[in-house]
């Protein structure tokens, strides 16, 4: 918590004085699509996201993302089977998605009140996945290659603040053996942006 | 301003909580059966069962001991595998009437304990002093589960076998953290989920 706020911090004196700078904190719903929609169909409604932004061209800036969202379901009492045996009881799902990106950013509108933007992120993303049953949890861990593409609109609505909407799609790519399928979420965001002069 | 603004946005954003998981003990109940594919449950009719639950056995060097449940939990559930096993068509009958299948019953309890430590590593001497420490913090928990374990073999298939023992047909398991009320509403939900996931032991 004390080092989130650092680095927050620290983001923070960035955009104070680096030029072009363009920091975003985002509160974002998820919702899992294929094989993680498949796990938990449920909503997440915890998440966040960082996103840094330093334009070196008036309509163009790279920085890089950080975001964090946890889906969960309880299951309702349910028998699991295979050939011949069954288990039934009760299961806590929970799915822990932690992505890591370089981003590309082209803003259409940068010296305008409302400032379309669109994104492409490529980095990666840590999966962790636990079913609980009885007291044992299985777990099953997972570093996916991802690709996120986003799109969004900057509103200013002060000095240097600008409330912001985005929706970003991560697509985590098929990875080693614990978790294999492919992991992706729709992630709706708002969140406040503040960009350096 | 703007950063005392970026704290409190950002402490919202995390306390919002993270899941909680179960909230009773009943969530955490659970019931595992596992059968025998190629035994044929529809041709036997008649089964045998024995009127006390053993919990635990001790083997010293004179003689084994067993010991059983208190009458009060094992009747209501020997009642309860009983009406289960009539509703699927099977009939009651001594051991020594040649039974088609043997169903024993058993209780299980088992305690798992954990523990840490917490050592206040800052406390104590200076460079060239030898000062004393505080002692570490032991922290010890433990959960106690229990288990109903119910087993069909054929005494018939005994012959089969090069020690003389016949391999169990039907293993039935239900488990779940035991609170010490007994709660036997818990374990005959138990056994009766047991039956109903095992529609292959239905004769009729």
């Amino acid at each position: 918590m004390k080092k989130l706020l650092i680095i927050i911090f620290c983001f923070n004196a960035c955009a104070t004085v680096m030029a072009q700078s363009n920091f975003t904190l985002f509160y974002s719903v998820g919702f899992g699509t294929g094989d993680l929609g498949d796990f938990i169909d449920k909503t997440s409604w915890r998440g966040m996201s960082m996103d840094y932004r330093y334009a070196f061209q008036p309509n163009i800036a790279a920085g890089f993302s950080v975001a964090w969202t946890t889906f969960y379901e309880e299951k309702g009492r349910d028998t699991y089977s295979t050939e011949n045996q069954s288990l039934t009881g009760k299961q806590f799902r929970y799915s822990n998605q932690v992505p890591i990106l370089a981003t590309l950013t082209y803003f259409s509108q940068p010296d305008g009140p409302v400032n379309p933007f669109a994104t492409i992120g490529i980095g990666t993303m840590y999966t962790r996945r636990n079913t609980d049953m009885n007291v044992y949890t299985m777990e099953q861990e997972a570093w996916h290659f991802l690709l996120q593409p986003e799109v969004g609109v900057q509103a200013m609505i002060g000095e240097g603040v600008a409330f912001t909407v985005s929706g970003k799609y991560y697509h985590g790519f098929e990875a080693g053996s614990e978790l294999s399928d492919p992991q992706s979420y729709f992630a709706l965001n708002v969140g406040f942006s503040f960009i350096g002069l | 301003m703007k950063k005392q603004f970026l704290i409190i946005f950002t402490t919202a954003l995390l306390a919002g909580c993270y899941p909680d998981g179960p909230d009773y003990v009943e969530d955490i109940d659970v019931v595992y059966t596992v059968y025998d594919q190629a035994y044929d449950f529809k041709t036997q009719k008649t089964f045998a069962m024995p009127d006390k639950i053993a919990v635990s056995v001790e083997v010293t060097s004179e003689d084994t001991l067993i010991e059983y449940m208190n009458p009060i939990y094992a009747t209501p559930i020997l009642q309860a595998i009983q009406r289960n096993m009539e509703n699927y068509g099977w009939s009651r009958v001594n051991v020594d009437q040649n039974p088609d299948i043997v169903l024993t019953p058993a209780g299980l309890s088992t305690t798992t304990y954990f523990y840490s430590y917490w050592y206040d590593w800052w406390y104590g001497g200076y460079w060239g002093w030898y000062g004393w420490y505080y002692p570490p913090y032991y922290t010890v928990s433990s959960y106690t589960t229990g288990t109903l374990l119910m087993v069909v073999a054929d005494p018939n298939q005994a012959n089969q076998s090069p020690i003389n023992r016949s391999p169990a047909l039907w293993i039935a398991a239900a488990n779940g953290l035991l609170t010490y009320s007994y709660d036997l509403s818990r374990v005959s939900e138990g056994i009766d989920q047991a039956f109903t996931q095992s529609p292959y032991l239905n004769l009729k």
